[in-house]
């Protein structure tokens, strides 16, 4: 698609080259590029984000070359060195009765740089760890979440009628069922036995199954917003002169209304992982999302509840990283919606 | 019994740890192995107040036929049965002594029937007399009402029949009631040695004899006996106990008076705001243990308000006899060798606050003998340190190397750093291992069914009464097997006939020589370890965290209490 | 209009019933979960799981099940809880109830002033730093787990900074019933209401900010413009009016989740027994007669809530509502 220069000049549609004086214009896709790409805020987001996720999953090399230990067998009996001295991991208490074990708190070293948790474990290393798992769940289910809204929402806004009344109740039926509540059941019920579905069977440690379920709690949240821009497609004049010319079904989704759907889940999709890893991370911490021995942000949380008033670092560190990483996308999301639909009719709820 | 929560059996004198410290009332002391320390006239002063209590519960059954362990800490201050242990501290709080019976009988007609006498003049809180007829609705109770313990009176003629139709459940053969004499006469199938202990269950409290099949609920408590009675019970938010007025002393060591005025226990709270609110004062003693991150806090800062008592609660892994690698007892035993009890232990909380154990029994029960074969340098009895080369050896010649294992546990802290601890150490002994945690409402039932095939799982026992046969009979024996059904206490489903033999023949020796079975459930106790259906690891202390104001602390070890006798606890 | 209302209403019902089926499915048909064997309690015998399982008509078929579960929830109301045999279930919610509207009534007074006064600043104040200053204040507000926003604030008020006189007042984690004691009420849940309101006074001061820019642009601001008016008059009158009807039906969205459980993180956080937490609890412990109560309590508000804010929206904008 080339846009008009200028009405100065006009056009002869037959021409076969340009006429001079023309500037070859932009697409629509490459000026918000380019409007993203000034947006200092969002480039810096996406440079924090990014720099998360590269830091996250060098994981394994901090902890064998750096941290020399490994984050996921048990430590109960360790010993470290620190300042020189050889010292237990998890230390008997004081005083007269010297009840408890207190694990060491952060060394600022290079090993156990944030402290032990009540395992012994090196905390930097799971949280680590735990980015790279948080960050798989969270980027996973949003696309899958995508792509199973998309389905949805433009089957329901191509073929309309009794098909869409039908998706859109469904989609009424899981929305109304808090988001929490939803999760919470299904990751309750499917946590005991795992998921069989005929020949695919998912184990329930796996982290398949946090992630299919976060995916399926919001595609109505997604699939909405897609239904809409299809109808809002659909009713448009050219749509209608497309038909007329004997344009075929295939032909209109892929040329029309795909793109304007894939503008609308660009917008969403910093958003959508920026959700996702916040509801990861809810669920972990309540002991029914990642499952021992996978480790991940909300994990650490929980057992960080466990020593918050003599370790809290173990709590801190963690969610740190989420605040980080969901700002920044946060931040990133804004900016590509900025760009690329700055009036955005999507009213969404981040 | 499997998942109660503080208890206690007998205390051992050297183990006691610190004293209650009260301002102002001449001091008093209190230690597990000594007696009640109020000594008459000087106590009076110290009657009355609110004691104010702190749980994490969101309270528990208040109908004596139901509730199981959760909250007989305060039904036996509000009901009375025919034989209760006595509330004393140290090991003579397990002495049966008579209730709202006169004394406690003989059995006759060979340890088949007993006979009765109940106390006159006893009234329930609405102003009733208590009948004999009130024990016969109560045993009936325990199987028309929907729950779990019809099985502990079985043994009474009629109760198989209750128990196979509880709709039309008829004990009046099995218990001969007769009002205006005032006798309870009970008739067994069968001579059972634990039949007084049995009686002495909350199941056993007198109920008003119109009390109907259905549970009671937390809006009409039934009418009290004791010196409390329940004034209103919020779920989730408050239960308040407050004198029962109708109440006579009748028995020190049955029943005693109460000091407290009142007793207010607070709900729903966790275990971090119970911690705090002692500190401050704000409640006098906290229902659940202190959690692990506080203990350091709580001992050196506030030493004082500290008790440590030991009970009979053995922590351990359930080994599945009959399920691979599990199944070879080569296997189990090299387990047992690898073991680093005291890794383990650190994992609960230290040394001070737990001692390792390798066998079956526990310290002080009748039975037991110091035994622990799995251990560097074994003969005397205790855990010196795991044996790995042993244990690689064993695992050699079982040929089982590579075979996968889960290790089940619950999700909270202590449970799965103990996992995963084995799940490291099979990994050590060359299996390929993982864990699986299950949700505490889902782990017992399922490790249970052996459906499930569950090979390795974290778990305890703690006994109903002391006896061996709660552990050889039930935990560890073929009578606690039942396959494919979610209620088979006997994890390990362990069933060795040799060994059932000699339980068998232990019980019956108990009924006329209880020093000579004795002898023999340590025999019993030294053939099942060496069979090795668990990897026992410890038994903990259990801890009492009291507010400054608190002061005759006594520790109970009986079933009922384990823990604080809290209505002779001091607040004023 | 009328026919609308009636339409709304049908259709929440539908969706009520739905999610009870569902529910009843996901939990009564699941391998693992046998209600009879809870009920059972500890070590019972396997006749006596037999004979408990025939007590509840547990060995009915499920349809048969599903029907007296309703019967006994909403016509008999004595419905008994699983894991509290004694406790009947409305009595709990009812008793639960207050916790979470006292938290989130709290909550939503501070998060409803503060969300105005941040949205309104940063649009009027468009152009200087103080714009993009309050806008990555929201975003920070959103981007905090409100979960681990309630341990930081524990760990500050209960622990670290417990002893100075900053903190010194805040009491135990746990809750007292306003009748008990006002004053103990309102410090119990000063922390959690603030902790609760972070993040949606994020969302809400964003969603009010761009609705305001864009209500700007609309031709009949324009207009007030032309005609004269000030600035801050047609920021109150005109586009402040405009942009409150997608806040309030934020709102009410919002609101009704709430009440309906799902402030459940913060009630876990903060020891608050409130619905939110009898769901949770009910939902590890798999009680199933308190889950379906819950879950029928919480769908109930948010429908209502969803019904509500549609009708109120098509009654406002005449524009929304369908041929």
């Amino acid at each position: 698609m080339s846009t008009v220069g200028g009405l100065e000049h006009p056009i002869d549609p037959l021409a076969d080259a340009p006429p001079e004086g023309w500037v070859a214009g932009r697409s629509p896709w490459a000026l918000a590029g380019h409007k993203l790409v000034r947006n200092r805020m969002a480039m810096a987001a996406l440079a924090v984000f990014l720099g998360i996720v590269v830091v996250s999953f060098m994981g394994p090399f901090y902890a064998d070359h750096i941290a020399h230990t490994d984050p996921f067998t048990s430590q109960l009996t360790a010993t470290t060195v620190i300042n020189g001295k050889r010292v237990d991991v998890l230390q008997q208490g004081g005083g007269v009765l010297k009840l408890g074990e207190t694990p060491i708190g952060p060394t600022w070293q290079r090993n156990y740089f944030l402290g032990a948790d009540s395992q012994g474990r090196d905390v930097a290393a799971r949280v680590l760890y735990g980015g790279r798992t948080s960050l798989t769940i969270g980027i996973g289910s949003a696309v899958i979440c995508s792509l199973l809204a998309v389905i949805v929402g433009m089957v329901a806004g191509f073929y309309g009628g009794v098909t869409d009344s039908i998706i859109s109740r469904g989609l009424d039926v899981v929305w109304a069922f808090p988001v929490y509540l939803l999760a919470i059941s299904i990751a309750t019920v499917l946590l005991t036995q795992g998921l069989t579905i005929g020949p695919f069977s998912i184990s329930a440690s796996s982290l398949w199954l946090p992630t299919l379920i976060i995916a399926v709690i919001y595609v109505p949240y997604v699939a909405r917003p897609v239904r809409g821009a299809v109808l809002s497609v659909r009713e448009k004049e050219f749509i209608e002169a497309a038909i007329a010319q004997g344009a075929s079904n295939r032909r209109l989704i892929f040329n029309e209304i795909l793109p304007n759907v894939i503008t609308v889940l660009i917008v969403l999709l910093p958003l959508m992982i920026a959700t996702t890893i916040l509801t990861e991370s809810a669920l972990s911490y309540l002991s029914i999302g990642v499952q021992p021995p996978n480790a991940s942000w909300g994990t650490i949380i929980n057992d960080g509840q466990q020593l918050l008033y003599t370790r809290p670092w173990v709590a801190i560190a963690p969610g740190i990283m989420i605040v980080l990483t969901v700002l920044s996308l946060n931040v990133f999301g804004d900016g590509v919606r900025d760009a690329l639909d700055p009036r955005a009719k999507l009213r969404v709820k981040d | 019994m499997q998942h109660a929560r503080r208890r206690g059996l007998m205390a051992s004198a050297c183990l006691v740890l610190l004293v209650g410290v009260l301002a102002g009332c001449g001091g008093s002391s209190s230690s597990s192995s000594g007696g009640s320390s109020g000594s008459g006239g000087s106590t009076t002063g110290h009657m009355g107040g609110t004691m104010v209590l702190a749980w994490n519960g969101i309270g528990s059954s208040i109908d004596p036929a139901v509730d199981y362990d959760q909250n007989w800490t305060l039904l036996n201050m509000i009901y009375d049965g025919l034989v209760t242990w006595k509330k004393v501290g140290g090991s003579d709080g397990n002495t049966l002594v008579p209730d709202l019976a006169q004394q406690i009988p003989q059995a006759t007609d060979g340890g088949k029937t007993y006979v009765f006498h109940l106390r006159p003049g006893i009234m329930y809180s609405d102003g009733t007399a208590v009948k004999a007829s009130d024990f016969l609705r109560a045993i009936e109770r325990e199987f028309t009402v929907p729950g779990p313990v019809g099985s502990f009176y079985q043994g009474i003629v009629g109760g198989d029949a209750c128990a196979k139709t509880p709709k039309s459940c008829d004990l009046s053969k099995g218990i001969v009631a007769d009002d205006a004499a005032g006798t309870v006469t009970f008739h067994l199938t069968a001579p059972d040695p634990d039949f007084l202990q049995k009686l002495a269950l909350p199941f056993g409290y007198a109920v008003p004899s119109n009390t109907p099949d259905k549970e009671v609920g937390p809006s009409n408590p039934l009418p009290a006996t004791g010196p409390y009675m329940i004034d209103h019970y919020t779920p989730n938010q408050e239960i308040l106990l407050v004198r029962n007025p109708k109440f006579h002393e009748w028995s020190k060591d049955a029943q005693p008076q109460g000091y407290p005025d009142k007793i207010d226990i607070r709900l729903s709270l966790t275990s971090e705001a119970e911690v705090t609110m002692v500190e401050k004062g704000q409640a006098d003693w906290m229902y659940d243990q202190p959690p692990s991150d506080r203990l350091n806090e709580i001992a050196t800062q506030y030493t004082n308000q500290v008790h440590l008592n030991p009970v009979p609660q053995v922590y351990h892994m359930a080994l599945n006899t009959r399920v691979a690698p599990f199944d070879n007892v080569k296997v189990r035993q090299a387990v047992n060798y690898a073991t680093d009890r005291a890794a383990i232990i650190k994992a609960w909380g230290g040394p001070q606050v737990a001692t390792p154990t390798c066998q079956i029994l526990p310290p002080d029960f009748p039975g037991y003998a110091a035994y622990c074969p799995y251990t560097t340098s074994p003969g005397d009895g205790k855990w010196h340190g795991p044996d790995m080369a042993k244990a690689q050896q064993l695992v050699a010649a079982s040929g089982t190397k590579g075979q996968k294992v889960a290790v089940i546990c619950t999700p909270d802290e202590a449970s799965k750093a103990i996992c995963l601890y084995f799940v490291s150490l099979l990994k050590q002994l060359g299996y390929d291992s993982s864990i699986k945690v299950l949700s505490a409402a889902v782990e017992y039932p399922y490790v249970q069914d052996s459906s499930n095939k569950a090979q390795i799982s974290f778990s305890y026992w703690y006994p109903d009464y002391p006896s061996g046969a709660d552990w050889f009979d039930v935990v560890v024996g073929c009578n606690g097997f039942h396959p494919n059904s979610s209620a088979s206490a006997n994890l390990s489903e362990f069933c060795d006939p040799t060994i059932q033999k000699m339980t068998e023949k232990a019980i019956q020796t108990s009924v006329t020589d209880q020093a000579a079975a004795n002898q023999m459930w340590s025999q019993v106790d030294k053939a099942t370890t060496d069979q090795a259906p668990w990897v026992s690891l410890f038994l903990p202390k259990h801890i009492d965290f009291v507010s400054a104001r608190v002061g005759n602390y006594i520790f109970d070890p009986n079933v009922l209490v384990g823990g604080i006798l809290i209505d002779q606890a001091w607040v004023k | 209009m009328l026919t609308f209302v009636i339409r709304r209403m049908i259709a929440t019902v539908f969706v009520v019933f739905t999610i009870t089926v569902l529910v009843f499915l996901i939990f009564f048909h699941t391998p693992g979960v046998d209600p009879a064997r809870k009920l059972a309690g500890r070590n019972p015998s396997p006749e006596t799981i037999k004979a408990i399982k025939h007590q509840y008509g547990l060995d009915r078929p499920l349809p048969v099940q599903y029907v007296i579960l309703m019967e006994k929830l909403f016509i008999t109301r004595d419905l008994t809880s699983y894991s509290n045999q004694g406790q009947k279930v409305v009595p709990e919610i009812v008793a639960a109830t207050p916790v979470t509207l006292s938290l989130v009534l709290g909550a939503a007074v501070i998060w409803v002033v503060v969300s105005i006064i941040m949205g309104v600043a940063a649009a009027v104040l468009r152009g200087t730093i103080f714009d993009p200053m309050l806008m990555v204040l929201a975003l920070i507000g959103i981007s905090m787990p409100v979960f681990w926003l309630g341990e930081m604030a524990n760990l500050i008020t209960q622990d670290r900074y417990h002893d100075t006189f900053l903190f010194s007042w805040v009491p135990p984690l746990g809750y007292t019933p306003l009748t008990q004691d006002p004053v103990m009420w309102f410090k119990h849940l000063v922390i959690p209401w603030l902790v609760l309101s972070v993040l949606y006074i994020g969302l809400y001061a964003r969603v009010l900010r761009a609705d305001l820019l864009e209500t700007e642009n609309e031709d009949y601001v324009r207009t007030a413009r032309a005609k004269g008016l000030s600035e801050r008059r047609v920021l109150l009158r005109h586009t402040l009016r405009t942009s409150m009807i997608s806040f309030v039906s934020l709102f009410g969205l919002d609101f009704g989740v709430l009440v309906g459980g799902g402030a459940l993180l913060v009630e876990v956080v903060f020891g608050l027994p409130g619905v939110g937490l009898l769901t949770y609890q009910s939902l590890i412990s798999l009680d199933l007669p308190v889950i379906m109560a819950t879950v029928i309590y919480g769908a109930i508000f948010i429908v209502i809530a969803n019904a509500v804010v549609d009708v109120g929206y098509a009654w406002l904008d005449p524009r929304v509502r369908p041929a």
